[in-house]
């Protein structure tokens, strides 16, 4: 009598399992994995082989960052969401953003946000980490953190004297100047129980130019407060990445 | 044959060990308790490895073990001959204080022990005391301590750093008058000089808060802040990478006032000193952190007045409470 019992359960079981194979597409996950470079050349760092727009040749030092609000969307205009920030940091953290438990469907654009949005970025906004505490931005009257700290080199032409750069970008006072990037996926992310992968573009060099050719040297080293720097860089980082779909 | 007397060997060399080892004494007891850290809300969360949770029995066989010579292979000094409460466990020196040290992960000038507390306090014992184990082992008192903190009879390299680990997580100084600033419910307020000071550290002016930034006054980094033109090996000692060279760990700016002389080789005898070098007295080199972004210009360029709100705000992080904490005392006297 018991074997019938368990008999019966094997059935079943089996029976659901079957009817599971049937059913409709299922979730999937998609993989974002970040590829640097320098207006096409890799990306190395601590060493002067770049040249930018305004002339300078320059060096790479450090380059440290939050990127947030990840946003899959469907052409039909319905979206997913993943409430998550990302703090990334050149040679130390995993340069990919899992992105778990898509819902099934084509997906051809993807959204995110560098830096931080509105809400997040106050005092506190994020958890008491230690990197975190190193993002601060203390500035009096402003809050949050820094959205980037991109730290580097350049030399002057002529004299070859090196000097530092910090692009720092953050809010100042109601100015948020977040970036909020969307980017089309070419032939779209079909999801289906799958896991998918994307790779993410992100050419420094942009920074430097694109809409606003950046002179070091104008701008100077301290621009934390500037907001007229903050705006060239918010239009010049809305241009530095692209997509590229990794599946066949 | 040859079995047998190798057997036998084995039996005769075992036995005396067997004879000679002590039953655990009744009154021994392996009951650890949790030892509650308390910290303010605006500090980072403390990371403890799960394998050396934070025990009363712990943190006070730690605490021995940081005021007694036993630990020193000659007993000539303990940890405290050097840490010494007084100045923030420091004393005058390159001696590095302890002071928030939980929130460390990588030791020393050069960096040369890069992991947890009990990483460091491994080497502290191991190597730099060469610690003698039979002496702790038999100790009248720590073989029974060392069982009601880790429930092992025999003592280990691994146990004394735990225990000394547990000891350095308890040394929280979160108590100047800064902090008590920042706390709304105490009603502190910065004088007006300070309060400038606090503009020219946490903003671009002085930019200070981009290595000592944060309530730890420390990012826990390695930088070469611009001391010399051709500058130490630094961290480069350690991983070999050039572009290492003459970066050494940001040291925390609480009780920067008690800690002096001041940088890893004590070149600056007083804080005034430190703050003309940061206004003027800039090095360039291959290696200087692009932080430090006035170097070209020698430094911040600060009038004798911004210098002086600086060194009012530096003060502010002394806590006086930290040198009087009665948890953290000498416990052979009381
Ligand atoms: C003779 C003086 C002396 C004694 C005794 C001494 N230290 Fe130190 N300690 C120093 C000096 C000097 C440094 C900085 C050395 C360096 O970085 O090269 C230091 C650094 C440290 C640090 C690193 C702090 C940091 O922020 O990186 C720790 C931890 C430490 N000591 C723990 C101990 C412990 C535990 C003992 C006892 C086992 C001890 N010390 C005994 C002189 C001493
Ligand atoms: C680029 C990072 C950086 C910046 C910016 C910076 N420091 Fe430092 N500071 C360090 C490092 C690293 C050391 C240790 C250097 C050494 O001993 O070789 C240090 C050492 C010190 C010391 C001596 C600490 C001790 O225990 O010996 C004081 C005081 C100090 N800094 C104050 C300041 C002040 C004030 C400012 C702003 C004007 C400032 N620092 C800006 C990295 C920095």
């Amino acid at each position: 009598m018991k074997k019938n019992y368990a008999f019966h359960i094997l059935i079943l079981s089996s029976l659901v399992l079957l009817s599971a194979c049937q059913k409709e597409a299922t979730n999937g996950n998609v993989t974002i994995f970040i590829n640097y470079n320098v207006g096409g050349q890799e990306l190395v760092t601590n060493d002067f082989r770049y040249t930018c727009a305004a002339g300078y040749t320059f060096e790479v030092t450090r380059l440290q960052y939050y990127l947030s609000n990840f946003t899959l969307r469907k052409d039909d205009g319905t979206e997913y969401f993943l409430d998550e920030v990302f703090y990334q940091e050149l040679g130390t953290t995993d340069p990919s953003i899992p992105i778990p438990d898509v819902p099934p469907g084509t997906y051809t654009s993807l959204s995110f946000v560098y830096g931080l949005d509105a809400d997040t970025n106050v005092d506190g906004g994020l958890p008491n980490t230690l990197t975190n505490i190193n993002m601060e931005w203390p500035l009096s009257g402003d809050q949050g953190y820094h959205y980037m700290k991109f730290e580097g080199k350049y030399k002057l032409p002529g004299t070859g004297e090196e000097k530092a750069f910090n692009l720092h970008t953050g809010a100042t006072g109601n100015n948020q100047n977040f970036i909020e990037i969307t980017l089309p996926i070419d032939n779209g992310l079909k999801i289906d129980g799958n896991t998918m992968q994307l790779q993410l573009n992100y050419d420094l060099n942009e920074w430097l130019q694109n809409p606003n050719t950046w002179d070091f040297e104008v701008w100077g080293p301290m621009i934390m407060a500037n907001q007229d720097a903050q705006l060239a860089l918010k239009a010049n980082g809305a241009t530095a990445f692209s997509i590229e779909p990794m599946n066949p | 044959m040859k079995r047998t007397i190798l057997l036998l060997g084995v039996l005769i060399w075992t036995l005396p060990y067997c004879t000679k080892e002590k039953p655990i004494d009744p009154g021994w007891e392996y009951d650890p308790t949790p030892f509650n850290l308390e910290y303010p809300d605006f500090f980072p969360i403390l990371e403890i490895p799960a394998d050396n949770p934070t025990t009363v029995q712990g943190v006070l066989l730690g605490r021995m073990l940081y005021y007694d010579p036993i630990l020193h292979k000659d007993s000539t000094e303990a940890c405290a001959s050097c840490h010494q409460q007084a100045f923030s466990f420091s004393k005058p020196g390159n001696i590095i204080p302890h002071i928030n040290l939980g929130w460390s992960g990588a030791f020393l000038w050069n960096g040369k022990i890069q992991g947890t507390l009990e990483d460091i306090m491994l080497f502290e014992s191991r190597d730099f005391f060469e610690t003698d184990l039979s002496r702790l082992q038999n100790h009248p008192d720590y073989p029974k301590r060392f069982y009601e903190a880790f429930g092992d009879k025999e003592i280990t390299y691994e146990h004394i750093a735990k225990a000394m680990a547990q000891f350095e997580r308890t040394m929280i100084s979160a108590n100047s008058k800064y902090d008590q600033y920042l706390d709304p419910d105490q009603f502190v307020f910065l004088e007006d000089e300070e309060f400038l000071g606090y503009d020219i550290f946490f903003s671009e002016k002085g930019d200070c808060f981009h290595c000592h930034g944060g309530i730890l006054f420390t990012d826990n980094r390695f930088h070469n802040n611009g001391l010399d033109a051709n500058p130490e090996p630094g961290l480069s000692e350690i991983t070999g990478d050039p572009f290492d060279v003459g970066r050494f760990k940001t040291p925390t700016l609480r009780n920067i006032e008690l800690t002096g002389p001041y940088m890893h080789d004590s070149r600056y005898e007083t804080l005034e000193e430190v703050i003309d070098f940061y206004s003027e007295g800039l090095k360039n080199s291959p290696t200087v952190d692009p932080l430090m972004k006035n170097v070209y210009k020698g430094g911040i360029q600060l009038t004798p007045q911004e210098k002086g709100y600086l060194l009012a705000f530096l003060k502010t992080l002394t806590d006086t409470t930290y040198l009087h904490n009665p948890a953290l005392e000498d416990p052979f006297h009381e």
